[in-house]
């Protein structure tokens, strides 16, 4: 276990433990295994202590301990008042060595896993269901393939015993890395490394994470359910991480494309600000969780393999083949033409001074030190900082016109009368569009070259499907 | 309990001669800054029909420029400021808020001084926003909870602009493109020094603050507008509501109490609070037994959020078992007849009070969240001294004060009960 103390004189203990484990090491016919093992460690009760008594634990001390399962990571975070951070840390110690395995707790955690795919992502949040279907399609046959929360038959096929063996194999001491800052970081980080020695020492050779299966062909997949709008995400793998020569290149392009929630990308400025399609369009190279509850990215999700993804929210069903048409067009701008000149400069200002505010938290600052581990790059904002600086207009042009032009994109739209949508993209059929107000000539200019703009997709590869039918 | 205020750093407060008030908050971490423009208009100021959902929409015209800074060269200067930039809109204000490195502090002041001050826009820009606040809409309506406070509001109000959402009436954000004039009209009444709040937290020298704040904010001209907003008469008997939701979800119940406006020179609010924690938190006994034991209810919480006016003490479960919706609903119903019948042991109350303090020191983690925290406080009375104020009645609260807190505004006659169940297609 590497641990890194980063002790200060907050009033606060923050910690973060990553075991380098998640759903991409789920058994084939347990997906859903790392989720539930994560969640029975902290949502759970320990040998000693029931769940209820962890809760009298933490509530008065307004401490909080939760955790995220992502495809190489389950992270569990403790953040607690000085005045308790050593039987704090000895809680998450226990938490995390010696848990309870009730039945209670794995049928109630099951339930949220299994709530979370049939209503949740089936039918209350319907950009997310489009981003977890695109990062399926994209992955499929992969270990990436599946949602992090599993599937709903593995998950109701799933026993405690499995779980169980999960944790055992892959809840391991030289698997996992410990950051710990603030008021007594030091003195939690050597009880932690002392209280997990009785976890396995070696975890098993997990799934690994291979490039995700090239396609030859574009694929969509078109989820019914009713809806007011659309929901649009399209996306493609890339090889580019943190670490690799051209991150710093794509990772500028992209932010001037769609950099998340701001208003100065070219999709929000072009489907947002001059012609009010929708509430936002963003792109990114790198895994976003949860972008409709967020500003900034949580770290600890770090992933070998990303994708290139767009994110279109909800548009009105009669505009969703324009809009879809006009990001596509953004998109392949920015692969022939880069950047301009001040553009690129106002970017890579952007995000070099950017970095910075992304780990002014504690908390967060803990995370960005574990994924710079992951990702072998030293202090992330530092890196990045120096890869910016370093970076000419030109090596953004050639890291677009290599990464951003793929052979086949995958698509998943999250709407009512799919169907229709779905024949009108088949037949290229023209979407023109109107406004409620006079705009200028180059605007509609664009339209008409857009509105009949081909997206070529085989037949076959169309697939419709009813929401209910998702994450079986 | 830890000793100490709950807001721990020193401030300083200044009114400008136009009436702006200017909170400079120094604070420990190196290099950055929030400021938080806090403008003392929301929803609740949307009194006249057909203009719900007004003051949210025009928190997206601020972002359409000035003839000085056009949205293309405001959106450049912030890009090149590595700034974090955003706005929101609730029932009683709205907030214009960046984050950024503490060099720049001046250059934005200074830009966002001139769209205070000097804001343009078309017609036609206009018009398009109102499209982007529909899509806005669009993706809200996905989401169960949004429809249940939709529903919740309009079904306990019945004359108070609380009645709609921040997002207003889905009918008169379709009409929104006609009221370009209507606009300006609300810029010019809200939109002055009277009104807002400049809260600068950071990396900062306050003096230097106040000093900029003066050079760029000072010849902004007071206005005179006050809102008449309509007292909501009081409700005299239970009120239900049904939504059907048409796509996979889990059933959910809503119990609301109508509640009184924000106030922290008595024990009310501060009782209030104590009880959402006390009786629907994590911390409490019905969520051990809903959640843990029985297994009836995946999340159950209870929200009661400051307000000028009265508002509400909301309490919703997410029930996972549809045939226990109406056992849920009981058992809320008998949670809150509970905290009227019987004084809360002494203990219990401590360890709500506890987590209250601890929960919120906690949170002040760096300068965005410090500001971000204030910002609902400055909201109601326009200092961070509120903090220390309603954790002081926090501190005061006895569990008697809770039983007659509770027999005053947990009574059947004032309560709105909505579920929200899913129907076949």
């Amino acid at each position: 276990m590497k641990a890194l103390p980063f002790p200060d004189a907050s009033p606060a203990l923050s910690v973060r433990l990553v075991f380098l484990t998640g759903s991409a090491s789920d058994p084939a016919g347990r997906e859903g295994a790392a989720w539930l093992a994560g969640h029975m460690l902290a949502y759970g009760g320990t040998r000693r202590r029931t769940y209820k008594q962890i809760l009298d634990f933490l509530f008065p001390r307004g401490a909080a301990l939760s955790c995220t399962v992502d495809k190489e990571m389950v992270c569990f975070r403790l953040d607690c008042h000085r005045d308790h951070a050593e039987e704090a840390a000895e809680l998450l110690a226990e938490m995390l060595g010696d848990p309870g395995w009730r039945e209670e707790d794995f049928i109630r955690l099951r339930d949220d896993a299994l709530h979370y795919l049939e209503a949740h992502l089936r039918g209350e949040n319907d950009e997310e269901l489009a981003r977890e279907a695109l990062y399926g399609m994209v992955f499929r046959g992969h270990p990436y393939g599946h949602c992090c929360a599993g599937r709903v038959g593995s998950l109701r096929r799933m026993a405690l015993e499995h779980v169980r063996e999960f944790y055992t194999a892959e809840f391991a001491f030289d698997n996992a890395i410990l950051a710990c800052g603030g008021a007594w970081a030091e003195g939690a980080c050597e009880l932690l490394r002392q209280r997990l020695k009785t976890l396995p020492p070696k975890a098993r050779n997990g799934a690994g994470a291979p490039p995700a299966p090239g396609t030859e062909a574009t694929g969509m997949l078109f989820i019914e359910k009713p809806a007011q709008g659309v929901a649009i995400s399209a996306g493609f793998p890339i090889e580019v991480r943190r670490g690799h020569p051209d991150y710093a290149a794509l990772l500028t392009a992209v932010s001037a494309l769609g950099q998340h929630r701001m208003s100065s990308g070219r999709l929000f400025q072009s489907l947002r600000q001059h012609r009010g399609l929708n509430y936002g369009t963003y792109a990114y190279i790198e895994y976003f969780p949860g972008p409709m509850f967020s500003l900034e990215p949580e770290p600890n999700h770090a992933r070998r393999q990303q994708i290139f993804e767009l994110w279109i929210r909800p548009v009105a069903r009669q505009q969703a083949h324009f809009a879809l048409r006009l990001a596509l067009a953004e998109l392949e701008k920015l692969a022939e033409e880069g950047l301009a000149p001040d553009e690129f400069e106002r970017t890579r200002q952007f995000l070099a001074r950017h970095a910075v505010l992304l780990e002014e938290a504690r908390s967060a600052q803990l995370g960005h030190v574990i994924d710079s581990l992951f990702y072998g790059t030293g202090t992330f904002s530092g890196w990045l900082r120096e890869q910016l600086a370093a970076l000419s207009a030109e090596d953004v042009r050639r890291a677009v016109q290599r990464w951003l032009r793929p052979g086949a994109m995958q698509f998943a739209f999250a709407g009512e009368d799919m169907d229709e949508l779905r024949q009108r993209i088949l037949d290229n059929a023209p979407s023109p569009v109107s406004y409620n107000a006079p705009r200028p000539a180059w605007v509609l200019e664009e339209d008409r070259r857009v509105q009949d703009r081909p997206i070529e997709v085989p037949k076959a590869n169309a697939r419709l499907v009813r929401a209910e039918e998702m994450f079986e | 309990m830890a000793a100490g205020k709950a807001f721990p750093f020193a401030y300083e407060q200044h009114d400008l001669s136009n009436g702006l008030r200017v909170i400079a908050v120094p604070l420990p971490w190196r290099g950055v800054a929030s400021v938080y423009i806090i403008v003392g208009a929301g929803s609740r100021n949307e009194v006249e029909p057909g203009r719900s959902g007004f003051a949210h929409f025009f928190e997206h015209m601020m972002f359409r420029g000035t003839p000085r800074f056009p949205p293309e060269r405001y959106e450049a200067e912030l890009q090149r400021m590595g700034a974090a930039s955003n706005a929101y809109t609730d029932d009683d204000r709205t907030v214009y808020h960046t984050t950024l490195a503490s060099e720049d502090l001046e250059p934005l002041l200074e830009m966002e001084a001139d769209r205070f001050l000097h804001l343009r826009y078309s017609e036609e820009d206009f018009r398009t926003e109102a499209l982007a606040v529909l899509g806005e809409y669009m993706k809200d309506s996905a989401e169960p909870l949004h429809r249940l406070e939709e529903k919740l509001r309009d079904t306990a109000f019945d004359v108070h602009p609380y009645k709609h959402t921040t997002m207003g009436f889905l009918r008169d954000i379709e009409r929104m493109p006609e009221m370009y004039d209507y606009s300006l009209q609300f810029f010019g009444r809200y939109y002055r020094p009277e009104h807002t709040t400049l809260l600068i937290a950071g990396d900062i020298r306050p003096q230097e603050a106040l000093r900029l704040a003066e050079r760029h904010w000072g010849s902004w001209e007071r206005g005179s507008w006050q809102p008449d907003v309509p007292e909501e008469p009081p409700q005299n008997g239970l009120r239900e509501a049904r939504i059907e939701w048409r796509s996979p979800t889990l059933p959910y119940v809503v119990v609301a109490q109508k509640a009184p406006a924000y106030c922290d020179s008595g024990p009310e609010c501060a009782a209030l609070d104590l009880i959402s924690l006390a009786g629907f938190s994590e911390g409490s006994e019905l969520y051990r037994r809903l959640v843990i034991d029985e297994q009836w209810v995946e999340h159950l919480w209870a929200n009661h959020v400051d307000h000028v006016d009265p508002y509400l003490f909301i309490v919703t479960a997410r029930v996972k078992q549809p045939e226990r919706l109406r056992d849920v609903r009981q058992a809320i119903e008998d949670e809150l007849a509970r905290f009227a019948a019987e004084p809360m042991p002494e203990d219990r109350l401590e360890r709500v009070k506890s987590h209250l303090f601890y929960s919120f020191v906690l949170g002040l983690d760096r300068s965005e969240s410090v500001a971000a925290a204030l910002a609902p406080y400055i909201g109601l009375r326009r200092t961070p001294e509120t903090v220390n104020r309603i954790f002081d009645r926090y501190a005061e609260a006895s569990p008697a004060d809770l039983v007659r807190v509770a027999q005053r505004y947990f009574t059947p006659q004032t309560r709105t009960v909505v579920t929200l169940e899913e129907v076949a297609q």
